[in-house]
């Protein structure tokens, strides 16, 4: 007989092996789709998860994507952790990328080392403030973060629509839904020649330190620690917890900001229609994959990024439509939520009783 | 006819902790049977056991010497077991009568005689159709009674029913339950108040660490007996020596008004006290009558106007709780699991939210953990908190040592005012008896303290003034010797 006890405390390993246990389930479930459709599942999964990642170059593009999904879950752990709903990173993102590409286009043509950390912060700014907006409703008109999060996705996308189709498009653009190409001053410098990995990579790097650092030995990550336990606590402590939430909002939208420069200003060098193949939102299951802890998050975010470049070459080599690569996403969260009920609770096998 | 409950041999293991270690308890109807025993003592344990919240890993419990498989509650109803839960199991926004009939299948005209004619029989009244919001804690304990006896229970099981009573409405409880052991149901009340043990019960079984300690007459034993048994040593009586008298002034509260947007608190109407140094003030209540708004306003986390709140001559009524910190006073919520304590959070993070100017605990911003842990290990020889393992959760310590946590990290400033709410609620008698010794020992060194509490017991023990609250009103501040329980009891009600 099989019974279900619950858990007092959750043993510090189970914490990292239910992350493991659902990408294993994914795998198989995964084999098992493929089985369905016809293909033999080892192959498949082989084209899906070693194929993309077997030379330099695809180890490149490895990166390439791993890169704005680890910055960006970096940003919503902040939230996460003190319990704030932030779901619309691929907003910030989005607008991120407007507001930087928006200052590259005024560097157009201009040489200068100046240009490309002002581009930078121009990102940054454009996702916090993007950010500020579902933080502030939140805060101050107790409205749903979910919600608003969420909706200003499809607005900023609609904007950006417009730029590059209206007032910011390419003069000698045949009408392509594209901006001109920005200087090279205010691009990424590549990391090595042929391969498309860029300079982005550090950011990414820098808010894995920093959000560690801040979060285990600042006061400021103390009371963001505090704040998302309890409000009640926070309030009794005397931290503010309104500005706290302002704070993890600005944060997370910082680092979505950031992601969108560095999709813009990498090897594309230019804005368009569709900067992030939904970035933002797969980024959530990066962090909750990576249990919202730093180290956690790198390891996360290779292994989602797999998903992107597998659905690519299942769909040269095996005919399948990309999107196949959603439906693994969808499937690791999936299993990973059915996984951490062994976080609270434990199975025991006992013998019959008779 | 006569109910036999049987418990046989039951054990209930968790990890780390034996809950139940083999108890065997026999009842019969017609008498009250009191279940005495501090907190963690296995009390609750047994009785979830017995209305099948929690299934036991050994034993049998038998009713008129049926063998019960009780896997739910459901399964407890279904076999005459009724309980009455601390905390109410109420739908606040519910009327009366949607309430009782929520787990019922019956016709809703039959139930509608039904409780009609168990409130006259009884002489409870309560409106069946008003919102349960709108009824006193009292009368909502009614209304979880009423629910059992729908069923025609053969048992009915009380767990700590008079923690939000008045004296009068515990009196009426007291009566009803009389009323329902006579009409043959089988009362067991679980409390670890032993007054109420000595007032209404006939036999008592006593509990200690998960074991049955004893079984014996109420007319063979008693307060000291009993305490002596369930704490297992003797206990000291602690009295307060009368306080020197001061009329240095610390604190003085002037036209405090507080009003909410929120319809489940309290306004609070024009307070005004004041209290001298080395004194202690009670403000006594039932619960829900402002005090949490009181406490709220008091500590910081409710700004007021500046001049509503003048401590050591500095005003101070729009100042955060940190703030107020740094004119020495101190806090200690009522709510040790979720305001007052972060369970996740290991105990040295937990000192930390005491976050003085002066503990050095952030410098620059950086948390400076070596600093926040020497002073924890200090809190916890200092006061007594059974652990040598500060990197512990907090959520594994007992409520006492918890407590004993929480006043030691607010004691550590060596505040000129502590205010606390509710110290020793939950608590058993061994942690009751130090936290009193300690806010005793507070005012014996020339400190304030604001005591705002539910437990008259409690304030008449440790207060020099009282005063009462009631719908956010303050009545007037007494002198402790001239108040009585019963009077405390007539105001705490509304009366004048």
């Amino acid at each position: 007989m099989i019974k279900i006890v619950k858990r007092d405390q959750p043993p510090r390993a189970i914490f990292f092996f239910t992350p493991v246990l659902a990408i294993f389930l994914t795998l198989v479930a995964g084999g098992l789709i493929f089985f369905i459709l016809g293909f033999k599942p080892f192959e498949a999964l082989k084209f899906f998860f070693i194929v993309p990642i077997a030379d330099k170059y695809g180890f490149s593009e490895l990166l390439l994507k791993a890169t704005p999904l680890c910055l960006i879950a970096i940003g919503l752990s902040f939230c996460f952790k003190s319990n704030n709903w932030n779901i619309g990173a691929e907003g910030q993102l989005t607008f991120g990328a407007i507001v930087s590409g928006g200052v590259a286009l005024l560097f157009y043509e201009q040489e200068g080392f100046y240009i490309l950390p002002i581009v930078i912060l121009a990102g940054a700014i454009g996702g916090m403030l993007y950010a500020s907006i579902p933080a502030i409703l939140k805060t101050y008109f107790n409205t749903n973060e979910i919600l608003v999060s969420l909706m200003l996705v499809y607005v900023s996308k609609l904007i950006l629509d417009y730029l590059v189709v209206g007032p910011w498009s390419n003069p000698e653009g045949f009408n392509f839904p594209e901006t001109r190409q920005f200087s090279d001053s205010a691009k990424l410098p590549l990391l090595f020649e042929g391969l498309r990995i860029h300079a982005g990579i550090f950011l990414a790097l820098a808010a894995v330190v920093i959000s560690w650092f801040v979060f285990y030995k600042t006061y400021l990550g103390f009371q963001m620690k505090v704040s998302g336990f309890s409000l009640k606590t926070a309030r009794y402590a005397g931290y503010k917890g309104k500005k706290m939430i302002i704070l993890v909002f600005l944060i997370s939208g910082a680092c979505a900001g950031l992601a969108g420069v560095g999709e813009i200003t990498g090897p594309i060098g230019q804005l368009h229609r569709e900067i992030s193949p939904d970035y933002g939102f797969t980024a959530i299951i990066v962090a909750f994959l990576g249990r919202l802890h730093p180290v956690g998050i790198i390891f996360a975010s290779l292994v989602v990024a797999i998903t992107y470049l597998g659905a690519e070459t299942a769909q040269i080599f095996m005919q399948i439509p990309k999107y196949t690569g959603q439906v693994f996403q969808g499937m690791i969260l999936f299993f990973l939520l059915a996984s951490d009920y062994l976080l609270f609770f434990k199975i025991k096998f006992i013998g019959s009783k008779k | 006819m006569n109910t036999n409950l049987k418990i046989s041999n039951v054990t209930k293991i968790y990890p780390g902790c034996v809950a139940n270690d083999n108890v065997s308890l026999e009842f019969n109807s017609g008498k009250i049977y009191a279940l005495l025993g501090e907190n963690g003592a296995g009390k609750s344990t047994l009785v979830k056991i017995l209305s099948g919240v929690i299934i036991p890993d050994e034993g049998e419990i038998y009713l008129n010497k049926n063998n019960l498989k009780l896997n739910s509650p459901l399964d407890a109803k279904k076999n005459d077991i009724g309980m009455v839960f601390q905390h109410f199991n109420l739908f606040e926004t519910l009327s009366v009568f949607e309430n009782l009939i929520i787990d019922s299948d019956e016709q809703r005209e039959s139930l509608r005689e039904k409780i009609d004619s168990i409130m006259k029989k009884y002489n409870f009244s309560i409106d069946l159709d008003i919102p349960v919001l709108n009824l006193s804690a009292g009368q909502k304990q009614k209304v979880e009674i009423i629910r059992c006896l729908i069923r025609n229970p053969k048992v009915l099981i009380m767990d700590e029913p008079t923690s939000v009573l008045t004296e009068q409405e515990t009196s009426e409880l007291f009566l009803s339950l009389k009323k329902f052991s006579e009409e043959g149901i089988l009362i067991i009340y679980i409390t670890h108040k032993l007054k109420e043990v000595m007032q209404l019960c006939d036999e008592v079984a006593v509990m200690r660490r998960g074991k049955l300690i004893s079984v014996s007459e109420i007319k063979n034993e008693n307060i000291e007996s009993l305490a002596n048994k369930m704490v297992g040593q003797n206990l000291k009586t602690i009295k307060k020596k009368k306080a020197k008298t001061s009329s240095d002034q610390l604190i003085k509260i002037t036209n405090l008004n507080f009003s909410s947007e929120d319809p489940f608190e309290t306004n609070l109407i024009d307070i005004n006290f004041s209290v001298n140094r080395g004194e202690c003030l009670g403000i006594a209540g039932i619960s829900g009558n402002g005090q949490s708004e009181l406490f709220q306003v008091l500590s910081g986390e409710i700004i007021s106007e500046k001049n509503s709140i003048e401590f050591n001559n500095n005003y101070i009524g729009d100042l955060s709780p940190q703030e107020r910190r740094e004119y020495l006073m101190a806090f200690s919520p009522e709510d040790r699991l979720e305001q007052a304590a972060i369970p996740q959070m290991k105990i040295f993070e937990n000192v930390a939210l005491n976050n003085f100017k002066s503990s050095n605990f952030f410098n620059n911003g950086l948390i400076n953990e070596n600093k926040i842990k020497e002073h924890s290990k200090k809190i916890i020889s200092d006061f007594n908190v059974n652990t040598d393992n500060i990197e512990l959760k907090s959520q594994f310590l007992s409520g006492g040592n918890l407590q004993k946590l929480i006043i030691g990290r607010e004691l550590i400033t060596s505040p000129d005012l502590l205010i606390c709410f509710n110290p020793t609620w939950g608590l058993d008698v061994g942690a009751i008896n130090y936290i009193h010794e300690t806010l005793i020992k507070i005012n014996e060194q020339n400190k304030s303290i604001i005591l705002i509490s539910t437990d008259t017991d409690e304030l008449l023990k440790l207060s020099d003034k009282i005063s009462v609250i009631h719908k956010g009103k303050l009545s007037k501040i007494m002198n402790a010797e001239e108040v009585t329980s019963e009077k405390l009891g007539i105001l705490m009600g509304g009366a004048n």
